[in-house]
C-alpha cells in the first residue's frame, strides 16, 4: 500500500510504470464503467495543466491517481499539440516539485539517483546560517540549471568543492522538477493517432474543447517557448532600452512594448518587476494594466501590438533593418528572426584554431 | 631577394627535426576519433578534416610533411573526415587557453607593434579598436619576453588550482602544455567533462573568470549570518575574501573613486583599513557590510576578484569543435616545441631553454627590427637593420618571427 501511494505521488518513476504495466490493462478495459474515476481524473490532470498550469495531487485514492497518469499522457499525445505537451509536462513537474518539498532528503536522493542518474549525496553543512544538506556533482547541476537565470543559481555563486555543489533540499527539489519536466516532455512530444472507445473519446473531446478555449490566452501560437531578446525588432528594442535607461516613454510606446512582451511570453511578474524597477510606477496599478493588456482583466481579450504602420505613424518605428522590409507586424519580425537565429545556432559552425 | 623569415630554410629545419624526432610524438587519447589539421610554410590554407587513426600514421604524416603548425580536435567524432555538420560529435575534452596575447601587460608596449594598413599610423602594445582614420585594419607584430611567459604561468597555476580544488579534477586527468609561443594550454580529459554541452562550458568559464560573481552569495550580506571568517574556505567564498584582503591592503583612493565606490565607503576604507582587514581575517564576511555599503562592496569585489580568477580565452573553452595544437610538435612562429609540463613542475619550467629543441651551428642572418631575447642561457639582440651570425637556435626564432632573413 505504501509503495502504491509512493507511486501515485511520482507516477513517472519506474516503480509506478512497473505497477501499471503489471496490471496489463488494455484500451478497451478502460472503457469499462469501473474505470470511470480513472478517466475523469486523467482528463482532469490535462485540463488542470491547461487552465492552472499545475496538476493537483489527489493521494486519497492512490490507484486512481497512479493509473490516471498514463491515460493523461495518452490524451496529450492524441491531441498532438506541441504547446499542450510542453504545458502538461511543466504542470506535472510542478506537481512533483510541490510533493518533493515535503520529502525527507533520503527520498530526494533516491529519486534523483534512481530515476535521473544524478550523483547526489547527503553531506550537511551550514553556510551563512542556512543548512545545505546535499551535494550534487557539477555536471548534473549544470544540466538541470540550464534554464535558470537568477544569480543565485550561477555556478560561481554556489559553493563548489571537489566537483560538488552544495544544495538545500528545496533547491534539489527545484532541480529535479526540471528533470521531471524534460522526462515527461520527451514522452508526450510524439503525437499519436488511433481510435478510442466511446467513453475515452468523450473525455478527449472535452479536453480538446478546454484547450481550444484557452489556447489564445495561453499564447500557444508558433512563437518560441522562451523569450529571445536577440529577436526583438529594432522598434521594440528601442522602447525597451528607452525604458531601461529611464527615457520618458509615450503612452503608445509603453502600450506597444507591453503588448509585445505579453505576446512573446514574458511572465507578467517579470514585467511588473521590470516596470517598477526602472520607473516610479505604482506596483498594483502597473500589474493591473499589464494584466489588462494580457487579457486577464476587463474585456478578457489579449491585445496584440500595433502594426508596423501604426508604429510608424506614432514615430516608434526606427532603425529598420533587412527583416523589417519583409514584415508588417513586430510579432512577425520576432517569429521570423527567432527562427533564423535558431537555425543559425543549429548549424553550430566551427571552429578556428588555437594559437 | 630572400623573403623575410626565409620560410624555405625554416621548413628544411622542421623536416630534419621531424625525420629524427617524429617517433617520439605520442598519439592523443582516442586518436581514431580526432580530426587533424595542418598548416604548411607555403600558402595559408589549412589542411583539415584529416583522420590519422593510429600513432604510426600520425608519425608518418609528420615525418613526410613536417608541417609549420599541427592541430587536432579537442572533440571526439564518429567520422572526423566528414564536413562539420556531419562529423557526429561524441564529446570533447575541456580545453583552456592561457595566452599572454590576451593579457594586458606593460611589457607589450615594449615589444609589440602595430601598423594601420590604411593610413600607416604606428603604435606599440595592442592596437586600438579603431584607428584615427576610422578603419580597423592593423598589421601586428607580437614578440614575447620572460614577463609575458611568467604572467601566463601565473594564470595557468591559478586555473590548475581551481580545477583541482573546486571541480575535483584529478591530476591524471590534467595535461598542461606550453603552447610553443606565448602561453599554455590545459586539457582535461575524463568521462565527466566529455559530454558537457556549451552551456555547461560557459558556466565553467564564468566560474573560472569570476564573471557574474556576487558578493552577497560569498557571505557579504547583512542577511547572511555566520560565525567563521571565510578567508581559509574553499571555492569562491574563500577566494573572494582573500582577493578582497589583498586588494584592500594596497588599493589607492584614486582607484576606488575610479570604479565609483561611494564617497562614504572610500572614506571608511582609507580611514579604517587595518580594522577592515582584521574583520576579514577574523570574522564572518557579513561584518564588513556595515562599513562598506553593498553596492560599493560589489564594485570592489568586481575589481578585486581578478586577482584570484584565471584569465582564460573564453572562446576556446566554449567552442566544442575546436582544433588545438598537437603536443610535442613544433610551432611555426617560434620554432619551439609544444611541450607537456608535468604537474608540479610548472613553477620551474623554462620554455626558453626546454622548448628550444632545434639547435645547431651558426647561421648568418640579416635583421630588420628585433628585440632582445634570451634563448637557453644566452642573450641576443636587440637588432636593428644589421647583419649578425647566430647559433641556429637563436637564428631560427628570429626567422620564425619574421624579424630576419638569411643573409
Amino acid at each position: 500500500m505504501l509503495s502504491e501511494r509512493e507511486a501515485a505521488k511520482y507516477p513517472f518513476m519506474s516503480r509506478g510504470v512497473e505497477l501499471v504495466e503489471g496490471l496489463n490493462l488494455k484500451l478497451e478495459d478502460l472503457a469499462d464503467p469501473n474505470y470511470r474515476k480513472v478517466l475523469d481524473r486523467a482528463a482532469e490532470r490535462v485540463t488542470e495543466a491547461i487552465v492552472q498550469g499545475v496538476v493537483s495531487a489527489r493521494l486519497a485514492d492512490p490507484l486512481t491517481e497512479l493509473l490516471s497518469y498514463p491515460v493523461a499522457v495518452m490524451f496529450v499525445t492524441l491531441i498532438g499539440e506541441h504547446f499542450l505537451s510542453r504545458r502538461f509536462a511543466l504542470a506535472e513537474a510542478v506537481r512533483a516539485y510541490e510533493l518533493l518539498q515535503g520529502e525527507y532528503e533520503d527520498k530526494i536522493i533516491q529519486i534523483a539517483s534512481d530515476e535521473f542518474r544524478w550523483d547526489l549525496k547527503r553531506e550537511p553543512e551550514s553556510i551563512d546560517g542556512v543548512i545545505y544538506s546535499l551535494r550534487l556533482a557539477y555536471p548534473d547541476y549544470l544540466r538541470a540549471s540550464t534554464g535558470f537565470h537568477e544569480p543565485k543559481w550561477k555556478l560561481v555563486n554556489r559553493k563548489l568543492r571537489d566537483g560538488q555543489v552544495s544544495l538545500t533540499g528545496v533547491e534539489a527539489a527545484r532541480l529535479i522538477q526540471v528533470e521531471v519536466e524534460n522526462w515527461i516532455k520527451e514522452r508526450v512530444s510524439t503525437p499519436s493517432n488511433f481510435a478510442l472507445p466511446g467513453p475515452l473519446q468523450k473525455h478527449l473531446d472535452h479536453i480538446r474543447k478546454v484547450f481550444e478555449e484557452n489556447r489564445s490566452k495561453l499564447g500557444g501560437s508558433s512563437l518560441p517557448d522562451e523569450v529571445v531578446n536577440e529577436a526583438f525588432p529594432p522598434c521594440m528594442r528601442y522602447c525597451l532600452e528607452g525604458l531601461l535607461s529611464g527615457r520618458r516613454a509615450s503612452h503608445m510606446e509603453r502600450f506597444g512594448l507591453t503588448s509585445f512582451l505579453v505576446n512573446v511570453g514574458m511572465p507578467i511578474d517579470d514585467m511588473v518587476q521590470l516596470y517598477v524597477s526602472v520607473t516610479d510606477f505604482d506596483e498594483a496599478l502597473t500589474r493591473y494594466q499589464i494584466e489588462h493588456i494580457a487579457g486577464l482583466k476587463g474585456a478578457r481579450t489579449r491585445y496584440t501590438p500595433p502594426t508596423c504602420n501604426t508604429l510608424r505613424t506614432h514615430g516608434i518605428c526606427r532603425n529598420q533593418d533587412a527583416v523589417c522590409k519583409t514584415v508588417t507586424h513586430p510579432l512577425s519580425y520576432y517569429r521570423k528572426k527567432a527562427r533564423r537565429l535558431q537555425s543559425k545556432q543549429e548549424e553550430a559552425e566551427p571552429s578556428n584554431t588555437t594559437e | 631577394m630572400e623573403e623575410w623569415g626565409s620560410p624555405q630554410f625554416v621548413a628544411e629545419q622542421f623536416q630534419r627535426w621531424y625525420a629524427q624526432n617524429s617517433h617520439t610524438i605520442p598519439a592523443p587519447v582516442e586518436i581514431e576519433s580526432r580530426e587533424f589539421g595542418f598548416l604548411t610554410f607555403h600558402g595559408r590554407n589549412m589542411y583539415r578534416h584529416i583522420k590519422l587513426p593510429t600513432q604510426a600514421e600520425l608519425q608518418r604524416y609528420l615525418r613526410q610533411n613536417a608541417p609549420a603548425h599541427s592541430y587536432y580536435s579537442s572533440s571526439y567524432y564518429e567520422d572526423p573526415t566528414a564536413e562539420m555538420a556531419r562529423k557526429g560529435w561524441r564529446g570533447a575534452d575541456l580545453v583552456f587557453d592561457l595566452d599572454a596575447d590576451h593579457f594586458d601587460l606593460p611589457c607589450q608596449r615594449e615589444h609589440d607593434k602595430w601598423v594601420c594598413r590604411n593610413c600607416g599610423k604606428q603604435g606599440t602594445g595592442h592596437p586600438p579598436e579603431l584607428c584615427e582614420c576610422g578603419k580597423a585594419q592593423f598589421q601586428t607584430e607580437t614578440w614575447l619576453c620572460e614577463r609575458c611567459l611568467q604572467a601566463a604561468k601565473h594564470e595557468t597555476q591559478k586555473l590548475l588550482d581551481i580545477l583541482i580544488q573546486d571541480f575535483g579534477v584529478h591530476q591524471e586527468e590534467l595535461t598542461t602544455n606550453f603552447s610553443g609561443n606565448r602561453g599554455f594550454h590545459v586539457h582535461v580529459h575524463s568521462d565527466t567533462v566529455k559530454t558537457l554541452d556549451q552551456h555547461a562550458r560557459r558556466e565553467i568559464v564564468d566560474y573560472i573568470m569570476a564573471t557574474g560573481l556576487e558578493a552577497e552569495y560569498q557571505g557579504f550580506s547583512q542577511r547572511n549570518k555566520g560565525a567563521k571568517p571565510a578567508l581559509a574556505e574553499g571555492g569562491w567564498r574563500g577566494r573572494t575574501t582573500r582577493a578582497l584582503y589583498d586588494y584592500l591592503s594596497v588599493v589607492t583612493e584614486e582607484r576606488l573613486k575610479e570604479i565609483k565606490v561611494s564617497p562614504k565607503a572610500v572614506q571608511a576604507i582609507m580611514g579604517e583599513r587595518p580594522k577592515i582587514l582584521r574583520l576579514l581575517m577574523e570574522r564572518h564576511p557579513s561584518n564588513v557590510t556595515p562599513t562598506i555599503d553593498p553596492k560599493s562592496l560589489q564594485l570592489i569585489v568586481d575589481d578585486a576578484a581578478k586577482l584570484q580568477a584565471a584569465e582564460i580565452d573564453t572562446v576556446v573553452t566554449t567552442d566544442i569543435h575546436r582544433l588545438i595544437r598537437l603536443p610535442n610538435t613544433l610551432h611555426g612562429k617560434t620554432g619551439w616545441q609544444v611541450q607537456t609540463v608535468p604537474y608540479g613542475e610548472l613553477p620551474d619550467y623554462d620554455p626558453l631553454s626546454s622548448a628550444v629543441t632545434i639547435r645547431g651551428p651558426s647561421v648568418k642572418v640579416e635583421f630588420r627590427e628585433a628585440p632582445r631575447m634570451r634563448i637557453g642561457d644566452v642573450w641576443f639582440g636587440p637588432y636593428s637593420e644589421e647583419n649578425a651570425e647566430l647559433p641556429l637556435e637563436a637564428a631560427l626564432f628570429y626567422l620564425c618571427k619574421k624579424g630576419a632573413r638569411l643573409a
